[in-house]
């Protein structure tokens, strides 16, 4: 944040999305915060921390959230070792001067206030208008409109249709131009000509000209550049809430738990897609806990994509990419202990007996087939879990008597909330970093392939039930600061059913819901 | 003759003091479009040399293209492999298309040889343009009503026809760019939700006006634009000369005739209706004539009746026609009022009512209901005969049936398509018998064609009530009008016209009074003849028999031909002859 303060003029929309995600965060972790992203050419090896804050306004595009912040150069670290000894320097002169400063509220500078407040609310009156009347707002989704039509042809084997169809689709589809409807033509259309072999054969399949797309059709998250893919990742954290609100949630949760177990060791097992973006903030909460009640140690096992769950939108990351360093240098300038392992299943050996164990669940067992999900369940159960996190698409895909077009449409429908809620979040603008996260979101993966076992909210709670859980409550300070997070967003986000203490906390675009996330523990042997 | 002339002269007077609204102040930009009219006609005189281009080639075309589209066979033997889209990708792209480069090839067979339609391009983009189209016309209409989508479709559909300029563009580009504004026509100016009724229609009406004010042309650009097409095809000479022969004979021997002409528009047919009167072999000299335009209420088009009149009584003084000319307004909802004609006693009333002449022209709109009160009102007045053109439906009885099952929503694709198959039939005539002439097809069908074109989508939308593609002649039966068998003279005629142009065209007979002019397997166009319900009160004893009047006692075809093809030229050179 001292970066912020020194570069002001240039860093306006960086800093209120720092202060947003800060402020709402209601954990303070702001004025020493850092990111684990900020030695941006770490990965090449050459050097790996910016020494010098003056030189971050030529380098902070979009990448944004790189926080100054005085690290040894990169030893050679292992992903597992301990940290070496050397010299963290948390809080330099700056960090002072930000506290210093006049600060109107609890957090967060009187003039990053004033512009996160004018952020938000250019987009609530646009929003405000699109919410007027339920059948604008259908008539406005004119991509799904060709879709669903074409997708109930191609089950159908209607080959003249599909081919209209795709003929009207291919002259509107577009992944990187236009609003969020062309880019759901583009990913539908896609989707629709890969399940076209197998709806009608590849006979007929192959009689059907299917536009090309591919020559501007942009990686998803298995090929993208390692330093694009991490930008994208905090990019998208700062301007969407779609994970950052379920992982502010968790963190929310996790640190609630270590206030009821003081001085217990905290062993972390993340299957989730956050890529290590979310830990930072809760490290930094760690250290803000009242002295005493800090864990010694943390360790995070990192569950591999590969394991436990198949391809998970989200889940994969290119090959390169590693953020342990980078945690691992963010925990030792916060004076923490922290171990960071990776385990390919969950059965993995999780440290010490005394360990408080938080496994967090995020959006990576919905893709698994409903049989393996009773499978992850148990070896969850068998971790002795003092806490599980689940946070999951709220959407229900297929079960329904609709078929296989009724399971495209759902999955459709997600990926337009997904779409339009991101064009929002980059205010219509493209980029990399938005081509890319909506590429992995409408990865054929997630389209065509995945298990069409998608639940909604109650089915997870009747299934953590049945795998011998219960469910636990969110705190009502952890709702309130989720619920000061999310107004820093487009105003087309809502929270829904937290009221009072409820179990489960859901996440809304534009009354549509998108995701929940809930706590769970291990339920007393009967 | 000389009082044959005095009386001309007279007419023509008496004429000018019955019009009030002309004679006022005769405009100097009048006088102008006098002068243009003549320059024009002579300019364009030397047809014939377009001939040698004519082309036979039955591959090409867009009409073919269309109906690949819509059958499942286009999708057997395309080649999945080959890059046909590789422009479809970008969706704003903007680029140069080799596809505009095709204009002046109309041999390139589409799918007799799939590699060199993919080297050109211009079949796969036609495809897609025709997609394009159909998919907006959906979006209009059916239960997923979709405006936005709509509008969508319609900017990236403009985004690819307005690619090229106007004289590269090819033939189906410049046939999707006039469908384009067409329906975007329908996207301004109909608000399908806000319901029907007159709210609806007057929306409509004002969307067609102000369509109208955006296709605005000179007088001489339209008058040139009908020339050419006249010349170019037997589109215009088609109906004129069936309905004209058939008023022939209708009046033969009666010495006041009076036409109530439902749409004047440049007043072409006329002169050759006076043309015939004045060439009688027997040397009868010729019936009184007189013309009574129907007009739309205010606006511009009364004056562009004048000036019509003003060259028909030019016209019939130059070959000695008593000729006179008035003008009759619709209400304001455009019903006709058979009160606003101004009838006199002894003349032989006739209707005629030619509904597919150019919309930048013609005088009325045609709403729901105007061409009934049109035709109910003259057989009141005790009209003698009705002609009707008017264009054809494919199958009209078929189609009919199926729209009775989608609903009236749904049956707008279909008919939209039917126009689109229309029109590039239409487009396919014009480049066959013309193929260089790509500068002067587009004058025509941007004057004419495409204000014809945006008038054909608007009334399929309304869902087909004015006749429907049934045609009028299920109504008129209905109506009680009875069939007047067309004379076998008359199909001669029709058949001697179409041998003036370019293989191709064709004239069937699908009914005893009806004759249908065609373009290889598609119906065009048709003529109808007609005799109203006998009155309550019969102002005169009706005629039994229809005499053939003159030529139809020519001895043999051949040099009826030579006389008719003097008919038809005479009236397109002798003004410019005497200019020279």
């Amino acid at each position: 944040m001292k970066a912020m303060d020194y570069h002001e003029p240039d860093e306006q929309e960086l800093t209120t999305a720092v202060t947003a995600i800060a402020d709402g965060g209601g954990l303070d972790w702001l004025e020493d915060s850092i990111s684990l992203l900020s030695a941006d050419g770490d990965l090449s090896g050459s050097y790996g921390w910016w020494c010098d804050p003056p030189l971050l306004p030529a380098q902070q595009d979009d990448i944004g959230i790189v926080v100054a912040q005085t690290l040894p150069p990169p030893a050679a670290l292992t992903t597992t070792g301990s940290p070496p000894t050397s010299i963290a320097s948390p809080a330099p002169a700056s960090s002072k001067k930000r506290k210093s400063s006049p600060a109107s509220g609890h957090s967060g500078g009187g003039s990053q206030r004033r512009r996160a407040e004018q952020e938000r609310e250019r987009p609530a009156g646009g929003g405000g208008k699109k919410k007027g009347g339920g059948s604008d707002c259908r008539e406005a989704r004119w991509a799904e409109q060709l879709l669903s039509p074409c997708a109930v042809a191609v089950e159908a084997r209607n080959l003249s249709r599909v081919q209209h169809l795709f003929y009207v689709l291919g002259e509107l589809a577009s992944f990187s131009s236009g609003d969020a409807n062309h880019r759901l033509a583009a990913y539908g259309l896609r989707a629709l000509s890969l399940r076209l072999p197998a709806a009608v054969g590849p006979a007929a399949a192959a009689a059907v000209r299917v536009p090309a797309l591919g020559a501007e059709c942009p990686s998803s998250f298995a090929a993208a550049e390692p330093r694009v893919f991490r930008a994208s990742l905090i990019r998208f954290h700062e301007v969407s809430p779609w994970f950052a609100l379920p992982n502010a949630l968790a963190n929310a949760a996790i640190a609630q738990q270590l206030l009821q177990a003081p001085g217990r060791p905290l062993s972390l097992v993340d299957v989730g897609v956050s890529h290590g973006v979310q830990w930072p903030t809760l490290l930094e909460s760690l250290t803000r806990l009242p002295a005493g009640r800090a864990p010694p140690s943390v360790r995070l096992t990192v569950v591999s994509a590969a394991a436990a769950t198949r391809a998970a939108p989200f889940s994969a990351s290119p090959p390169g990419y590693d953020f342990a360093p980078h945690l691992l240098r963010y925990a030792k300038s916060i004076n923490l202990d922290l171990h960071i392992a990776r385990a390919g299943d969950l059965s993995a050996q999780l440290g010490e007996e005394e360990a408080l164990v938080v496994v967090c669940l995020q959006f990576r067992l919905g893709h698994v087939a409903p049989e393996e999900r009773t499978e992850v369940l148990r070896k969850v159960r068998d971790l002795k879990p003092d806490l599980v996190v689940l946070s999951e698409l709220d959407v229900v895909v297929g079960g329904g008597s609709a078929g296989a077009a009724g399971e495209f449409s759902a999955r459709l429908e997600l990926l337009w909330r997904f779409l339009e809620s991101t064009s929002a979040a980059f205010k219509g603008r493209d980029g990399e970093d938005r081509r890319l996260m909506e590429a992995e979101a409408g990865a054929p993966a997630g389209m065509i392939t995945a298990p069409a076992s998608g639940e909604g909210r109650e089915a997870w709670r009747d299934r953590m039930r049945a795998a011998g859980f219960q469910e636990a409550a969110f705190g009502g300070e952890a709702v309130e600061s989720a619920r000061s997070l999310l107004r820093k967003y487009d105003s087309g986000w809502e929270m829904a059913g937290a009221a009072s203490g409820a179990a489960a906390v859901a996440l809304r675009w534009k009354g549509q819901p998108v995701s929940f996330c809930s706590l769970w523990r291990p339920a007393p042997p009967p | 003759m000389d009082v044959t002339m005095e009386d001309v002269v007279g007419d023509l007077e008496i004429s000018g003091c019955s019009s009030s609204t002309a004679t006022s102040s005769p405009s100097s930009s009048s006088l102008v479009d006098d002068d243009m009219g003549l320059y024009a006609w002579n300019a364009l005189s030397p047809v014939a040399d377009w001939g040698p281009f004519c082309s036979d080639d039955g591959g090409q075309d867009l009409h073919g293209l269309i109906e690949s589209m819509l059958s499942d066979d286009a999708l057997v033997g395309a080649d999945p492999a080959s890059s046909l889209f590789h422009q479809a990708g970008p969706c704003y792209s903007n680029g140069s298309d080799p596809s505009s480069t095709t204009t002046t090839n109309p041999g390139t067979p589409v799918y007799d040889d799939p590699a060199q339609a993919q080297a050109e391009c211009s079949p796969e983009k036609g495809l897609r343009l025709l997609h394009l189209l159909m998919a907006a016309a959906e979006a209009l209409s059916g239960p997923h009503k979709s405006r936005e989508l709509a509008r969508v479709i319609l900017v990236r559909l403009k985004d690819m026809v307005s690619s090229t300029s106007d004289a590269a563009a090819s033939n189906m580009e410049r046939l999707a760019a006039h469908f384009t504004d067409a329906l975007q026509g329908l996207l301004d100016g109909s608000h399908p939700l806000s319901g029907a009724g007159k709210q609806a229609a007057a929306m409509a009406a004002a969307a067609s006006s102000s369509s109208l004010h955006h296709h605005h042309y000179n007088a001489s650009d339209v008058l040139t634009a009908f020339q050419m097409l006249q010349d170019m095809s037997p589109y215009m000479k088609f109906g004129h000369f069936t309905a004209n022969q058939a008023i022939l004979e209708a009046v033969a021997g009666d010495r006041r005739v009076h036409v109530v002409d439902y749409d004047l528009a440049e007043g072409i047919q006329w002169a050759s209706l006076m043309q015939a009167m004045t060439s009688r072999p027997d040397g009868v000299s010729p019936p009184h004539l007189r013309i009574t335009a129907v007009t739309r209420g205010g606006g511009g088009g009364a004056r562009a009746v004048q000036e019509a009149g003003r060259r028909l009584a030019a016209f019939a003084g130059s070959i000695g026609q008593p000729f006179s000319f008035g003008h009759c307004r619709l209400d304001s909802d455009e019903r006709f009022r058979p009160a606003t004609v101004r009838m006199v006693k002894g003349e032989t009333l006739v209707a005629n009512c030619i509904l597919h002449q150019a919309a930048a022209t013609t005088t009325v709109r045609r709403p729901t209901g105007s061409v009934a009160s049109f035709l109910t009102g003259m057989a009141a007045l005790g009209a003698k005969v009705v002609t009707v053109v008017e264009e054809e439906g494919e199958a009209s009885s078929e189609k009919e049936s199926d729209e009775k099952e989608e609903g009236a929503a749904g049956g707008f694709v279909a008919r939209f398509m039917e126009e689109l198959h229309r029109y590039s039939a239409v487009w396919d005539s014009l480049e066959a018998g013309f193929p260089t002439q790509s500068r002067v097809r587009g004058l025509v069908e941007r004057v004419i064609l495409g204000p014809n074109i945006a008038g054909a989508v608007s009334r399929a939308y309304r869902g087909g009530m004015d006749g429907g593609r049934g045609g009028w002649g299920e109504w008129m039966r209905g109506s009680g009008f009875k069939a007047v068998p067309l004379s076998c003279f008359n199909h001669s005629q029709a058949r001697l016209l179409l041998g003036l142009f370019n293989d191709g065209y064709t004239v069937e007979e699908t009914r005893p009074n009806k004759i249908v002019l065609g373009w290889k397997a598609r119906r065009l166009l048709s003529a109808s003849v007609w005799a109203p319900p006998p009155l309550s009160v019969p102002s005169s004893p009706a005629e039994a028999v229809f005499q053939p009047i003159g030529m139809a006692m020519a001895p043999a075809a051949s040099g009826f031909g030579r006389m008719e093809f003097d008919f038809i030229d005479s009236f397109l050179v002798e003004p410019a002859y005497a200019l020279v």
